[in-house]
């Protein structure tokens, strides 16, 4: 769940002499964008903390017969459902499980897409031919579509979902990720380490690999508001994680038939989604401006 | 002969993927579990002997090495009849030529309408730049990439059919040639639901290539000679941006395509997406792969005619 944070967090981005003394988080501050990103996804990661901890107001299974269908009130913000639970704790807990099925699938989806993508840039021309003909044939599959293939095949469950969504979007991070690696392969500092007889595995580690670290994070920002939106639709088909774990899509999926009269049902896990993905959007927009400066002026 | 060439060895590169494509499908469908045989037959299965069972077995190809599972499936592709389903029990291309229609028509309005919305909002936003226009097209970019066409799908067949009673996927789906104005009803509101999103993606596209292009020489130099406003927006600014316009609704087709599965179960309409999941619930992995192959090839074969496109609307990519 932190990897992908630490991941965002890393990222130099910016050289030094642009950053100044405020460093990465500085000039991803100083972007309207990331400003705004920030906070949004703050609020939302403690959010699903709350969720996933069960920090809630009411229990999200609580039941309370007199409540049925209640409006927004102040002891209920976001009103109550037909058994009387409270549709705000069921959101917190139902952000925590999209959350964490969002955080796996792009963990899974950046590691491997990572790695492909610095094979695919740093080694020959053989095994890099293999790597990206191997993507241009997965691209060709709809992400959603291939992610509701592996459905198929695994069977619901989180870490089922997040194999799903993950696997649709290796070939983006491969893709992301090679370009900048065939640059860096023929640039001053990695022929100077070459001669001076560096081993593969140092001048990819040391060298490479922290200057891919700006595209990953944004790449992973993105990718993140994308998963969001990849589980919360396999839930609302009925192909999420099974009963009782109930992520943002169910909720969305539930309240449909009552959402004509108890309009609030819909209202709460729809809005979590939107800012949720609007939050990452914005955050992976900022960390694209910090970590390139030709764009800061924008 | 060179254009001949040309279109050739592109029709040549889309089998190679497409042949990929099925190969990483069936890869991915053999992970399997169960026995999808007599997860078909239901509760009958224990009246079956086990002969029966094993022509069945037989009969849909379950227990073949995995090779020879998919040649006989590359067989039945190149054949015609895409396999057999094994819950529905008809050939899948029997099942597909009822069902893609419906998608593609789906498909083609949505595609029209993002088009549509993205060009138009995104020029209005290009040729304001900084300006309340230039919000509003913003605005219009935010809320179709931020909120989820299931959402906006749901809440629409929410608010039409509780406040005007008015939900024309209650009765069921008829084609184009039997009703046309209750076919366009059925089909719009879903197209449009599923256009948002690929117009966010245009607007932003169009916006960024005409801001690019209004800074050019040529363009300062067409506005200086005293060139029409109108023939400059559209001759001058437009056309030099479509290349890019045209990558990106290539690119956004795989979106709309994903699309479809979800805006057809919320508005209820039998196509290709409803085929595919009424597949998955019954674990119907023949139905699947065709189905999703189906998709790719879609996808594969759009974009291919977007790349022969390129020469028509661009003449320097001619020479290449």
């Amino acid at each position: 769940m932190s990897v992908s944070v630490t991941t965002a967090t890393s990222a130099p981005g910016a050289p030094e002499d642009v950053v100044g003394h405020r460093g990465w988080f500085g000039a991803l501050w100083r972007s309207r964008n990331g400003r705004i990103g920030v906070i949004i996804v703050g609020i939302v990661l403690v959010a699903g903390l709350l969720g996933i901890w069960g920090i809630t107001p009411y229990g999200p299974d609580a039941q309370d017969p007199s409540m049925v269908l209640k409006g927004i009130s102040l002891s209920h913000p976001m009103g109550t459902d037909q058994f009387g639970r409270d549709v705000f704790s069921g959101t917190l807990q139902g952000l925590g499980v999209s959350l964490e099925i969002a955080f796996l699938s792009v963990l899974i989806a950046g590691v491997i897409g990572t790695i492909g993508g610095i094979i695919a840039g740093f080694l020959g021309e053989w095994t890099s031919a293999v790597i990206m003909r191997m993507t241009d044939m997965m691209f060709a599959i709809p992400t959603v579509l291939f992610a509701l293939a592996i459905v198929t095949a695994l069977g619901p469950g989180i870490v089922d979902s997040s194999i799903a969504i993950g696997v649709g979007w290796i070939p983006i991070f491969v893709r992301v990720v090679r370009s900048p690696v065939l640059a860096l392969r023929e640039s001053d500092f990695v022929r100077a380490g070459r001669v001076l007889g560096f081993s593969r595995l140092r001048l990819l580690w040391r060298h490479i690999l922290p200057n891919v670290a700006g595209v990953v994070a944004v790449q992973t920002s993105l990718a993140l508001a994308w998963a969001i939106v990849a589980e919360a639709g396999l839930s609302f088909l009925g192909l999420g994680p099974p009963p009782p774990t109930q992520s943002l899509g169910d909720m969305v999926n539930n309240s449909s038939s009552l959402a004509s009269i108890a309009w609030w049902t819909l209202v709460g896990p729809s809005l979590a989604i939107v800012i949720a993905v609007i939050g990452f959007n914005l955050l992976g927009d900022g960390l694209r401006d910090a970590s390139d400066p030709r764009t800061r002026t924008r | 002969m060179n254009v001949v060439l040309a279109i050739g060895r592109r029709i040549l590169s889309v089998i190679v993927t497409l042949l990929g494509v099925s190969v990483i499908i069936f890869v991915v469908l053999r992970l399997l579990p169960g026995n999808a045989v007599s997860a078909s037959m239901g509760v009958s299965e224990g009246l079956l002997t086990h002969a029966q069972v094993a022509a069945l077995d037989r009969y849909y190809g379950v227990g073949q090495p995995a090779v020879q599972q998919y040649f006989s499936w590359l067989h039945a592709i190149l054949t015609g009849n895409l396999g057999v389903s094994l819950s529905l029990q008809k050939t899948v291309s029997y099942l597909v030529g009822l069902d893609l229609p419906v998608t593609i028509e789906l498909a083609f309005f949505a595609m029209v309408l993002g088009i549509v919305i993205g060009v138009g909002f995104g020029m209005w936003s290009a040729l304001h730049p900084g300006k309340w226009q230039d919000n509003v097209g913003q605005a219009v970019s935010v809320v179709g990439l931020a909120i989820p066409s299931f959402i906006l799908g749901t809440v629409l067949v929410v608010y039409m059919s509780s406040k005007f009673h008015y939900f024309p996927s209650s009765s069921s789906f008829v084609g184009f040639f039997t009703n046309p104005w209750l076919n366009f009803q059925q089909i719009i509101f879903p197209a449009f639901v599923l256009s948002l999103g690929i117009a966010a993606a245009i607007l932003r596209t169009t916006r960024g290539a005409v801001l690019e292009v209004s800074g050019l020489n040529f363009a300062r130099t067409a506005l200086g000679k005293g060139v029409s406003r109108r023939a400059f927006i559209w001759r001058h600014l437009f056309l030099n941006s479509l290349t890019a316009v045209v990558t990106m609704s290539g690119i956004q087709l795989g979106y709309l395509l994903g699309g479809t599965v979800i805006i057809e179960q919320i508005f209820i309409l039998p196509g290709m997406g409803n085929l595919l999941i009424t597949a998955i619930h019954n674990q119907d992995y023949p139905l699947v792969q065709s189905v999703t192959l189906i998709f790719a090839a879609g996808f594969v074969i759009v974009n291919m005619f977007v790349d022969l496109l390129y020469s028509l609307i661009d003449p320097r990519t001619r020479n290449r």
